[in-house]
């Protein structure tokens, strides 16, 4: 009883901070409009136009495609109570795999539309082959899930430039077709949100991955029992329902989702570029940040992607203008939004049993 | 008519024990089925073998006349075996009806999604049939323990349990609920199911069974009828020996406060407030009782008073000065005796022999280390006291205390406590989980130094226990002290409202002692 009055005062309270970020970020979008009336020719001006103009809706929506996905298998995995956090490996080895797939399965000439697509399933394959292994380590060999994800991350970073080297003779892979854009009629000319029917089919993908994955969770009996298995493993077990059959399905299914994310990602530019920390550069870990934002609800994850994406985005357009500011610092902004923004919004409800080894019959 | 159980030569063993040792039970169908014995007799390995948890190295299990051998929990559920832990299997986070139905969730659209109205609709109609007030959409972490009991029972039941195991199922509940709970089993057998229930408490076992099986060291020592034996029989059949069942608390002769508290709140980790402006003293020469439900701030306010929990506001004088900043061995050094209530937590270091459990918290006295160094004849003397004076056994100082027993890793706690000399006790649970004869002697062990002068703050939820030992007894519910009593005048179910966080029918000023204030 004293337990539901703990919980019940965070919860109300991360709500309501929550809200509070809405307001800010809409008086916020309100004094740029204002700016931009009153003195069109400043950076607030800039910045107002920047911010309305559908191609930003779109290059955001673009980029954050192979965040959300990534999200939706990291909530999947945790919510089952393995935290995977090898989320950028799994993008990074599907990136290559995908771009790797389609130029070979087109041999000389362009590569088709379906052969996009069927490398993009080669790249969902393996990554779920990695994400694979990763379950096998971490339930029935009980490694530190941390460690194994981090393993994750370091194999796929290794393997994918060199593989890349080995067969295109550098770090950055052929450039292949990328997905024609589908123009929904009509809608598409909507000012501003017209961008969400004018998009890459990868796009539409990703809105369609969220809603499943949302109804998923939440109203099939899998879902329920990914997250009875997070919550408290036990209690699954013993109403007869094998606890590492749900948490291994939920990883591969993370390994699925961020499959079809790295695919997205490296595919929507037509090629691997492999340099550093690849192409993939950090989105596995921001996807992390994504759903424990967005508090394991997919709509949420989609979201707080969208909201870095948005950043990223506005970035990119703040370069182009010129701002007087030195790029580098621009190309930080969506980092430290995203930080803050977690510092704001405080503890998550962290699955019970997240990062716990079960056992059947184990006291 | 076959009997709904018939267990036949059970014998489990585990590393280093028989935890059953050829036990033969049977149990009459829509019947209410007592297993009573002290801790580590037995009895939840039993139950766990007719469960399917555990699989058994010899015997049989036999339900409803057809012999079995489960593998797991699903079988035994098939079977219509249905158990509810001592440890609640629930979700925190889902709501009644989904925690009722996980694993058998009703489905529709091709198997694709739950069916929620429909498990809704079955939750309440089985809640009914029952007369079990639940409501199907509450979460779990918003209902009382006794809901959540009802819930697990619930549980089994959609399953099609026709024996419900249960596994101490009072241990949580307040008076009340515990007379609710035993409502509960009679409808349960009026419908035809039958129960079988766990316990070490006699009265229960006297009240609510019609048959009784005791086991001992893993041996079923005797099956009677409830009408055929009486609380003494019960006792020595448990221990194996005659117990005396009362202590002798003589009339205490209390003197000036030892400890005082103020206003004392304490927040927990989350920041909640646990403990809310309690005030009490406990005089010298006297046994302070504080009962009441576990979790509702006692652990809290002994960790604020005995110096592991800084309060976030109020006074603790003890001996005239306010302890409350002080660290941790400053309250052992000043004088104040700590019996933890999880001694494997907090009371021992599992892996460490007594001899080095013996030296906790007098590492830094003069007696034990001079010069930077231990002096380890000594310790091992001083442990080797402790041993023999408080009966610990075995009596090998260099046994690690994981080897020893509940019971015996007490009474060494107990003996290197009170081998300080305290001026204050604060013993929480301190015969929690401990065998009747080590329960005996422990308070026995309280009660002299209470009658040599010392103070003794007590927290106990076990009623009868800080009842008898307490000269003085405050019940606490949601952090406060509800009110402070005579524990030979108050009755058990005034207790158990005051545990409940309700007024007694009676006035509680005419319950509380004059010159008091909660
Ligand atoms: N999983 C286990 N592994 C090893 N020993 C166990 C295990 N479970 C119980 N025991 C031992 O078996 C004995 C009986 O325990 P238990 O059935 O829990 O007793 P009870 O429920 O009567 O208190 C005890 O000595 C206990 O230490
Ligand atoms: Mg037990």
């Amino acid at each position: 009883m004293s337990d539901a009055r703990a919980d019940g005062s965070p919860l109300a309270d991360r709500f309501s901070k929550r809200t509070g970020i809405t307001v800010a970020v809409g008086v916020l979008f309100v004094l740029l409009a204002g700016a931009r009336l009153a003195f069109p020719d400043t950076i607030a001006g800039d910045l107002f136009a920047i911010v309305t103009d559908r191609t930003t809706l779109g290059a955001a929506l673009r980029f954050a495609v192979p965040i959300t996905l990534a999200a939706l298998g990291g909530i999947f995995a945790e919510k089952s109570g393995v935290i995977n956090i090898g989320l950028e490996g799994l993008l990074i080895i599907s990136a290559f795999t995908a771009v790797y797939a389609t130029d070979t399965i087109a041999g000389e000439g362009a590569a088709t539309q379906a052969e996009l697509w069927l490398g993009l399933l080669v790249g969902v394959v393996a990554s779920t082959l990695l994400a694979g292994l990763f379950a096998v380590v971490c339930i029935e060999f009980r490694a530190d899930q941390i460690i194994a994800g981090l393993a994750v991350w370091l194999i796929a970073l290794g393997l994918a430039p060199f593989a890349s080297q080995v067969v295109y003779d550098g770090p950055n892979t052929a450039s292949v077709t990328t997905p024609a854009t589908v123009t929904i009629p009509v809608l598409a000319e909507i000012p501003f949100f017209g961008a969400l029917f004018d998009a890459s089919p990868f796009v539409y993908l990703m809105f369609i991955a969220v809603g499943l994955s949302w109804y998923v969770l939440n109203r099939t009996a899998f879902g329920r029992h990914v997250r009875a298995a997070g919550e408290n493993p036990k209690a699954l077990d013993t109403a007869g329902v094998s606890v590492s059959r749900v948490r291994y399905a939920a990883v591969l299914l993370s390994g699925v989702l961020s499959g079809a994310g790295g695919g997205a990602l490296a595919l929507s530019i037509g090629q691997f570029t492999g340099n550093g920390a690849t192409m993939v550069n950090g989105k596995g870990f921001i996807a992390i940040v994504t759903y424990l934002f967005g508090n394991y609800n997919p709509v949420g994850a989609f979201l707080s992607a969208l909201l870095f994406a948005g950043l990223d985005a506005l970035q990119f357009s703040l370069q182009t203008v010129g701002t007087g500011l030195p790029s580098s610092l621009v190309r930080v902004i969506p980092f430290v939004t995203v930080i803050l923004v977690l510092a704001l919004v405080g503890r998550t409800q962290i699955p019970e049993a997240a990062g716990d080894h079960y056992e059947s019959g184990e006291d | 008519m076959a009997d709904a159980v018939r267990l036949d030569g059970i014998t489990k063993r585990f590393p280093g024990v028989v935890a059953n040792d050829d036990v033969t039970l049977e149990v009459e169908r829509g019947s209410v089925h007592a297993l009573l014995g002290e801790n580590g007799a037995g009895k939840t390995t039993l139950m766990n073998v007719l469960y399917g948890l555990y699989q058994p190295e010899e015997g049989r299990v036999v339900v409803d006349g057809e012999e079995q051998s489960f593998e797991s929990p699903g079988d035994a559920i098939d079977a219509g075996v249905g158990m509810i832990h001592q440890h609640f299997m629930l979700v925190d986070t889902m709501t009644v009806a989904e925690n009722i139905t996980l694993g058998n969730e009703p489905r529709k659209w091709g198997w694709l999604a739950v069916d929620r109205e429909q498990a809704r609709r079955e939750v309440r109609e089985l809640s009914e049939r029952y007369g079990f007030a639940v409501e199907p959409d509450a979460r779990i972490e918003t209902v009382s323990v006794g809901v959540q009991q009802r819930v697990e029972i619930l549980k089994a039941l959609y399953r099609g349990a026709d024996v419900l195991i249960l596994d101490e199922p009072t241990a949580v509940l307040t008076p009340q609920e515990v007379e609710e709970l035993l409502a509960v089993f009679e409808e349960l057998t009026a419908a035809g199911k039958t129960v079988i229930f766990i316990t070490h408490k006699l009265g229960e076992a006297m009240e609510a069974a019609d048959e009784i099986t005791v086991l001992r060291d893993g041996k079923n020592v005797g099956s009677v009828s409830a009408d055929d034996t009486d609380r003494e029989a019960l006792a020595e059949l448990m221990v194996g020996r005659e117990v005396l069942m009362e202590t002798d608390a003589r009339p205490s002769d209390p003197g000036d406060e030892t400890l005082c508290v103020d206003g004392l709140t304490v927040e927990d980790s989350r920041g909640v407030t646990v403990v809310d402006g309690v005030s009490f003293g406990v005089r010298a020469g006297e046994v302070f009782g504080i009962a009441g439900v576990d979790g509702n701030g006692q652990s809290e306010l002994v960790e604020a008073i005995t110096g592991l929990r800084e309060p976030t506001a109020g006074r603790v004088d003890f001996e005239g000065r306010d302890v409350a900043d002080w660290s941790r061995i400053d309250h052992i050094e000043a004088g104040m005796a700590y019996i933890p209530e999880d001694r494997q937590e907090r009371g021992l270091v599992m892996d460490f022999d007594l001899v080095e459990n013996g030296l906790l918290g007098s590492q830094h006295a003069s007696a034990f280390a001079a010069g930077g160094r231990i002096d380890w004849d000594r310790a091992r003397d001083h442990a080797e006291a402790v041993v023999e004076e408080y009966d610990v056994r075995p009596p090998d100082p260099d046994a690690r205390s994981v080897s020893l027993s509940g019971g015996n890793q007490q009474k060494f706690i107990v003996g290197r406590e009170f081998e300080r000399d305290p001026s204050l006790l604060v013993a929480t649970h301190p015969t929690r989980g401990v065998d009747i004869g080590s329960t005996e002697f422990i308070n026995d062990r309280l009660l002299d130094l209470r009658n040599a002068g010392g103070a003794v703050l007590l927290v106990s939820s076990k009623l009868d226990e800080v009842q008898m030992l307490s000269d003085r007894l405050a019940v606490m519910h949601g952090g406060e002290l509800m009110a402070v009593v005579d524990p030979d005048d108050v009755t058990e179910e005034e207790l158990g409202l005051l545990m409940a966080g309700e007024e007694p029918s009676r006035s509680l000023s005419s319950l509380r002692l004059a010159g008091e204030e909660s």
